[in-house]
Formats: structure tokens, C-alpha cells, sequence
């Protein structure tokens, strides 16, 4: 806040010197005032979005884990339905169990990618917000 | 102590037999009922004044429409041709969000936390990925499995890992939802059923059950949460699913 040094509002040369001191110290009060409560509402928000981010932290860390355990089920009852259909017991089931786990860690990769993508995308956002705040 | 898992019973309210299929009218049929009464009913009155200058319920209704306009817009592309799919994924989001929500009325049924019907509606999905997938792009869908750039000998391994990762969608679609619902609700009764126990325990064991009740008070806040994100979750990744039925080929 710059209002000490130049405080010269509009019509400063018509105030008595007691009421200019007055004045000054209306306006530092409000200054500080309004310090407080945007720094209230900074705190508020930044707790919002940590109780957001960890909402959605929890539910993508679920959709990975589910996502690959769900890749490792269907490789092993393909390989397991194969080996009933050709009577190769245990070895498509053996192998399909393997290609169902490398599918579910792709899924997971993708995820991940995708994850990221959206990370950047929003704190690009949050940057691009921020810059009225900054001016003063 | 109460039993955790008696609020998922499937409860037989209209014996009905069709052509030999169990249609049975059930608790939870009518709680799906109940959430499409509610749908409409809301988004019709809500939308009866058609304003410009919206009131409160319309503003609702809107701020709907732009939430789930965003999702298709932000994952399938702003062109028309997303636009065309926001009816889906719009009825799946509100119906989903709707059914957790009633779940979370003390007494009511979840309707969500049974696989039958989560696996139902990631069916639907996936069916109509297949669909659009092969009336879009024809025998072209196929890329989907071929991924470009790889050395041709590990090519029929990479092709069937991707084929186990498309068959891996429905599940884990389903089982999510489900899952999410099932465990969030039992937790809440087992906490619940604490509070019960050491009140019935009485004396200095009454004074413990604040313990549990804070944990069940919590817990009710987080259920709200993980209601809404799941909802969302589904919905979100059914506009990827169809988004990769459009455009195959990563």
C-alpha cells in the first residue's frame, strides 16, 4: 500500500492539517483492513483447494488401481475361456494372466498421461487469474 | 451389533413375469423410478419460465447444462460432432448423481452400490462405443487396436494387450461405481453401529461413543464427495470412451 508517502487525494491543499491527519489515518486504517480480509479470503480458497485436490487425488488413485486390476480379470478369463475352448490347460491361461497385467499397467500409463494433461492444463489457468491480483 | 450389508437387500414389491424373465418390480426399480420422476419433474418446472434474466431453479438447471456442456466439450472437441453425444452423457451424469444422492437419505436405497446395475450402464456405454465406433470409421475402428509406430514383430502382442485393455473398460467402469458405493455405505453403518454398541454398553462406554459418531459425521461429508465424483468419474470417462470411438488412432 503507497498510501504514506504521496497521499495527496483531490483537493489535499483545502484540508486543515488536522484533518488531513485524520483523513491519513482513515485510509491506513481501511488499508489495513482490507489486508486482513483478502488475506482471509486467500487462506479460504487455498483450503478449498486442498480439500478439492485431495477429493480428486482419491478418486483417480482409485480409478487406476481399479483399472488395472480390472485388466489382469479380463486377461485371465480370456486365457482361462481359450484353454477350455482348446483344452490347452494352463498355458494361454498363463500367458493371457501376463498380457492382462502389461494392459492394465497401459491403462494406467494412459491415466497418468492424462492426469498430467489436466494438471497443466488448470495451472495454466491459475496463472492466467492470478495476474489482476498481482497489480497491487 | 446391526447388520452392515442388510441395506443392500433387493426387496420384491410387484411379482412380474415376462415371457419367462424374472421382471420382478423391486425396491430398487422403484428407486430408479423415483430419480426419473425427479429428473424430469425438476428440469420441467425449473425450465417452464424460459427467462432470459434466469430465476433460482432455472440458474440450477443451467448451471447443469453448462457443466456437463464443458465436460463433452473439454474431452470430445467443441465441434458439432461431440454436441451430438451430450444427451447421453448428460442422462448418464444426472441419473448416476441422482441415484447416489437419494442413497445418501438415511433409509433409502442405494441404487448404485448393486453391480447389476453399474455393469448395466457401463454396458450401455460400451455398446454404444462399439456402435458409433464402427458407423463412424467403418473397418477403421480397428486402428484402435494398432497403434502406429511399432516394430512389426511384437505387433500382434501390443494388439492384444490393447484388445485386453478395451475388454478391461466395462469393468472397471462398473466395478468403480459400485465398489465406491458399496464400501462408502458400509463403512457409514459399521461407525453407526459402534455409536449403538457402546451406548448399549453403558456407563464410561457411553462416553467413547462421541469417537465413532465424529468418524460417522465425517464420513457422511466424504460420501457426498466421493457421490458427486463418481458421478462425474462415469460421466467423464464415457465422453473419453466415445471420444476414442471418433477419433481411433492415438
Amino acid at each position: 500500500m503507497s498510501t504514506d508517502d504521496n497521499g495527496q487525494g483531490p483537493g489535499s491543499g483545502k484540508l486543515s492539517p488536522h484533518d488531513r491527519a485524520q483523513f491519513e489515518r482513515r485510509v491506513s486504517e481501511l488499508g489495513d483492513k482490507l489486508g486482513k480480509v483478502r488475506a482471509e479470503q486467500a487462506a479460504e480458497d487455498a483450503a478449498n483447494r486442498g480439500s478439492a485436490t485431495r477429493g480428486r487425488g482419491m478418486s483417480y488413485g482409485i480409478r487406476m488401481a481399479s483399472e488395472l486390476v480390472a485388466a489382469v480379470i479380463v486377461g485371465g478369463l480370456m486365457g482361462y475361456g481359450l484353454d477350455l475352448l482348446l483344452g490347452s490347460k494352463p498355458w494361454l491361461f498363463l500367458l493371457f494372466f501376463v498380457l492382462g497385467f502389461a494392459a492394465g499397467v497401459l491403462n494406467v500409463m494412459r491415466g497418468y498421461t492424462r492426469l498430467q494433461a489436466d494438471i497443466s492444463r488448470e495451472t495454466g489457468g491459475k496463472i492466467g487469474h492470478s495476474v489482476p491480483d498481482d497489480e497491487d | 451389533m446391526p447388520d452392515p450389508i442388510h441395506q443392500f437387500e433387493i426387496k420384491r414389491l410387484v411379482p412380474f413375469d415376462l415371457f419367462g424373465l424374472d421382471a420382478t418390480f423391486t425396491n430398487s426399480s422403484l428407486f430408479m423410478v423415483l430419480a426419473a420422476g425427479i429428473i424430469s419433474g425438476f428440469l420441467i418446472v425449473s425450465m417452464r419460465g424460459r427467462s432470459l434474466v434466469p430465476t433460482r431453479l432455472q440458474s440450477l438447471s443451467e448451471i447443469l447444462y453448462e457443466f456437463v456442456a464443458n465436460m463433452v466439450r473439454d474431452t470430445m472437441g467443441a465441434g458439432h460432432g461431440a454436441m451430438k453425444y451430450f444427451p447421453l452423457v448428460f442422462t448418464i451424469f444426472i441419473f448416476i448423481l441422482t441415484l447416489n444422492m437419494l442413497g445418501m437419505i438415511p433409509g433409502f436405497f442405494t441404487v448404485t452400490s448393486h453391480l447389476a446395475v453399474t455393469a448395466g450402464l457401463a454396458l450401455l456405454v460400451f455398446v454404444i462405443v462399439l456402435a458409433v465406433g464402427f458407423a463412424k470409421n467403418g473397418v477403421g475402428f480397428l486402428k484402435l487396436f494398432v497403434p502406429s509406430g511399432v516394430p512389426i514383430y511384437v505387433l500382434p502382442l501390443v494388439v492384444m494387450i490393447e484388445i485386453i485393455s478395451f475388454l478391461s473398460r466395462p469393468i472397471s467402469h462398473s466395478v468403480r461405481l459400485f465398489a465406491n458405493m458399496l464400501a462408502g455405505h458400509i463403512t457409514l453403518k459399521v461407525f453407526a453401529g459402534f455409536i449403538i454398541m457402546l451406548l448399549g454398553a453403558g456407563g464410561a462406554y457411553g462416553v467413547l461413543a462421541i469417537l465413532p459418531l465424529t468418524m460417522a459425521t465425517a464420513l457422511t461429508a466424504l460420501e457426498f464427495l466421493v457421490a458427486f465424483l463418481q458421478a462425474y468419474v462415469f460421466a467423464m470417462l464415457t465422453c473419453m470412451y466415445l471420444n476414442d470411438a471418433l477419433h481411433p488412432g492415438h
